[in-house]
């Protein structure tokens, strides 16, 4: 008996086959690759064109002498020396600070707004509707009604205190209540947007939590303060940071309503400032400077919220 | 986490900016929407951006018709909201899409010449139409590149006016009957001293309930006080442009003067009731004696006083000055018709700005329309103001605003300076001295000359760096 080897199993895979497949994987891959590339690139490219070059322009252009018509004149640092020196954008920094106000007050009444409305009471879609209507409306047109309104003497405004008594004042020509005039308006203005949130919110906070807390004897307070209030948190954050974003850019109703900054420059924003440096006053470059401070101041205070946010987060199980 | 954390917030703010960037509320306008402003590239084609109100519209449609009809061109109009001009004009330019003919105001002169974008158009409209046209309507658009100097006869100049606007001062005929006053004068302007005392007789109880009912004048001192300051002797800056001049006693002592009309005269309605827009309703609801009346207005007070003639009633006089003899003025404003430095058909391009400036049916139609008095003198100091003008309802004094225009007119102080902002400094606080007198006029003009100056100083470095940049 002799003992052979075993026969070597006969391969039909042969090196040519093995090119060919890697071949033909080469071709799905650069497929793949192309329209993974072609996904890719689209918002890629988005954002070198709309977000980086612009930012990278602003920045230059903040760097130089510039007055948006002819050539830049690189100056280096010499514009943000130059802002922090002037008394002017500090006054316009602190008005627009000073509108932030308006925020608490106006998320307080739309969480407000939307807990009554998330009621079964009669004539809800109305509301609701009506508290949206300002939202889609024109806020040059707004603006112009509001002026009206606040009209000194024949107002809406003054003439509705004057029922019960009260001699309201000249609203947008008194240094002292102009600019509460301008938060008024904007809460007004941005109350029906934050309240379809929150009443999206408070509509998904489970029942069953409710009904617990209430077996517990949780009151009306109780339930709302550490049930409801963390609940919508997540909208609150929300609202916070798109608010203080969107308050940090006021312009519009500023540039009508006060069009020459209020009485004593009092109701200027930083965005009204930078809009006449660059458009009025021909200094872009300087606008820009101050454009780009703003973004900055932005974008510490969302990251002092984001960080804040996280600290307190939680989530139900 | 951090970095994620940090990431988020950036994408964040960005993206809202972004966002709020290309959102359109009103007064920002939407930049797709916005139509190709760029000069045309045949021989043939031009494009007009221009804004104003219908009637401007008509007026130029049927004037550019026919400008296409003798010239064989191809012109497009582009019409933006007045206050969006501005800033389109401006994105045009940067977006290298300058229309071959715009409006263009005469403050922006400077900057615009320094950046080559538009053309000096000396030397393509005739001297024969520049001396029909009123020194003022063309002076507004003169600058010396040179010595950067403003409004000067003879330097070239780089638009032709699409109107000029006396800003005249007018009274309430109704009212000094129903006082059994005296009509002033169109002629001789009347003394500080006599316009109060006629002031202080319009301002009454009429009615007897203890409450004014009728007041002298009801002034807003941003666009009403120039003429006041001016017929004291004083001024905002130095004839060569260079010195805020707000800080002598002849400014302080005007300024202090119109302050004490309400605060101290009683002459004109409580700071309170005197928002601008309270004092032009009260003129018009016949409760003011003496108030500003401008071309722009005379459509809507001929119609007024036709509806209501017992209690409306209005005619134009000269500003008041200080003393008996002096010379009075008012400041007169102007849009221009530019044409780009860079038009593929230049010339074409000066015509059409000639054209749609001295166009004598636009003329016709615009003053008819009571939008405007006439660019053209012979025009408007012939026919115009002895039938067209009477027969339209114009006022029975309009020759006051053919003599602002000729000759009493003085421009904005800011207007021939490089920029603006000095002069629109003089207005931040006023309201201490004029509605609340927390501040005497003498302290505030001496607080407000340094920044003023730094300001004004800053405007001209700025001319100079604007110069060089090219």
């Amino acid at each position: 008996m002799s003992i052979t080897a075993p026969p070597t199993p006969q391969s039909t895979w042969t090196k040519e086959d093995a090119k060919a497949s890697r071949k033909a994987n080469r071709k799905l891959h650069r497929k793949e690759y192309i329209w993974a590339g072609a996904f890719m690139a689209a918002p890629v490219i988005g954002w070198l064109a709309f977000l980086l070059f612009p930012l990278a322009f602003s920045v230059y252009a903040s760097l130089t002498n510039w007055n948006g018509l002819g050539n830049m004149v690189f100056i280096g640092l010499d514009n943000y020396v130059m802002l922090f020196q002037d008394p002017y954008f500090w006054r316009a920094l602190w008005n627009t600070v000073f509108y932030m106000i308006g925020i608490p007050i106006g998320l307080a009444l739309s969480l407000g707004l939307a807990m009554a409305l998330s009621r079964r009471i009669p004539g809800r879609t109305f509301f609701r509707t009506v508290y949206y209507i300002p939202v889609i409306s024109s806020l040059a047109a707004i603006a112009i009604l509001w002026q009206w309104a606040y009209n000194g003497d024949f107002g809406l405004v003054n003439q509705f205190l004057s029922i019960f008594g009260i001699e309201g004042p000249n609203w947008l020509m008194d240094e002292n209540w102009a600019k509460p005039a301008l938060i008024i308006m904007a809460i007004w203005k941005g109350l029906g947007y934050s309240t379809i949130l929150y009443l999206a919110a408070v509509q998904a906070v489970p029942r069953s939590l409710y009904e617990a807390a209430a077996l517990d004897g949780a009151g009306g307070w109780r339930r709302f303060r550490t049930i409801t209030l963390p609940m919508v948190r997540p909208v609150t954050f929300f609202l916070v940071v798109t608010n203080i974003i969107g308050g940090s850019m006021i312009f519009t109703e500023i540039n009508i309503m006060t069009p020459t900054g209020g009485p004593n420059w009092s109701t200027a924003s930083l965005v009204w400032y930078i809009w006449n440096k660059a458009f009025k006053n021909l200094q872009m470059g300087y606008a820009t400077s101050m454009a780009l401070v703003l973004g900055i101041l932005v974008l510490i205070v969302t990251v002092i919220q984001f960080r804040m946010n996280k600290r307190n987060d939680f989530s139900i199980e | 986490m951090r970095r994620k954390g940090l990431t988020a917030a950036a994408v964040t703010v960005a993206g809202a900016l972004l966002l709020a960037a290309c959102s359109s509320d009103g007064s920002g306008g939407s930049a797709s929407e916005d139509p190709d402003t760029s000069g045309g590239d045949s021989p043939n084609e031009l494009t007009f951006m221009y804004r104003g109100s219908d009637a401007d519209k008509a007026a130029y449609e049927t004037a550019i018709a026919a400008f296409e009809e003798e010239t064989g061109a191809e012109v497009t109009m582009i019409i933006t909201d007045a206050d969006q001009y501005a800033t389109k004009l401006q994105a045009a330019i940067a977006g290298n899409k300058v229309p071959d003919v715009f409006y263009v105001e005469p403050g922006r002169i400077q900057g615009y010449v320094y950046a080559d974008v538009i053309a000096d158009l000396t030397e393509y409209v005739d001297q024969s139409v520049v001396d029909n046209l009123w020194d003022f309507g063309v002076d507004a658009y003169r600058f010396d590149k040179e010595s950067g100097a403003r409004g000067q006869d003879g330097d070239p100049f780089y638009a032709l006016p699409k109107d000029v606007g006396p800003f005249g001062f007018g009274y309430n005929k109704a009212l000094f009957d129903k006082y059994d006053l005296e009509y002033p004068s169109a002629d001789e302007p009347l003394t500080f001293d006599q316009f109060l005392e006629l002031a202080k007789a319009l301002t009454q109880d009429s009615d007897g309930d203890g409450e004014l009912d009728t007041w002298g004048t009801g002034l807003n001192v941003t666009w009403n006080s120039q003429a006041f300051i001016w017929g004291n002797g004083a001024d905002w800056i130095s004839e060569d442009q260079k010195t805020v001049t707000v800080d002598t006693p002849e400014f302080a002592e005007a300024l202090q003067w119109f302050a004490d009309l309400g605060l101290v005269e009683g002459v004109t309605p409580s700071a309170e009731q005197a928002q601008t827009l309270d004092t032009y309703q009260r003129w018009m609801a016949g409760e003011i004696g003496f108030f500003p009346v401008a071309p722009w207005d005379i459509a809507t007070y001929t119609a007024l006083e036709e509806k209501d003639p017992e209690t409306f009633s209005y005619d134009v006089i000269p500003y008041p000055v200080a003393n008996e003899g002096d010379d009075w003025s008012t400041w007169i404003g102007s849009l221009g018709i530019a044409v780009s430095e860079n038009s593929a058909n230049k010339e074409l391009a000066a015509q059409l700005a000639t054209y749609l400036s001295t166009d004598l049916e636009a003329q016709k139609t615009l003053a008819a329309g009571m939008i405007q008095i006439p660019t053209l003198k012979d025009y408007a100091l012939g026919e115009w103001i002895e039938t067209d003008a009477p027969a339209a309802g114009w006022p029975e004094n309009t020759k006051v605003f053919l003599e602002i225009a000729e000759e009493k007119g003085r421009p904005l102080p800011g207007t021939w300076t490089y920029t603006p902002e000095w002069y629109d400094n003089f207005w931040i606080g006023i309201e201490n001295v004029v509605d609340n007198g927390s501040q005497t006029a003498a302290d505030y003009l001496a607080a407000k000359q340094p920044e003023m100056q730094s300001l004004l100083d800053q405007s001209w470095v700025s001319a100079d760096q604007a110069k060089a940049a090219g």
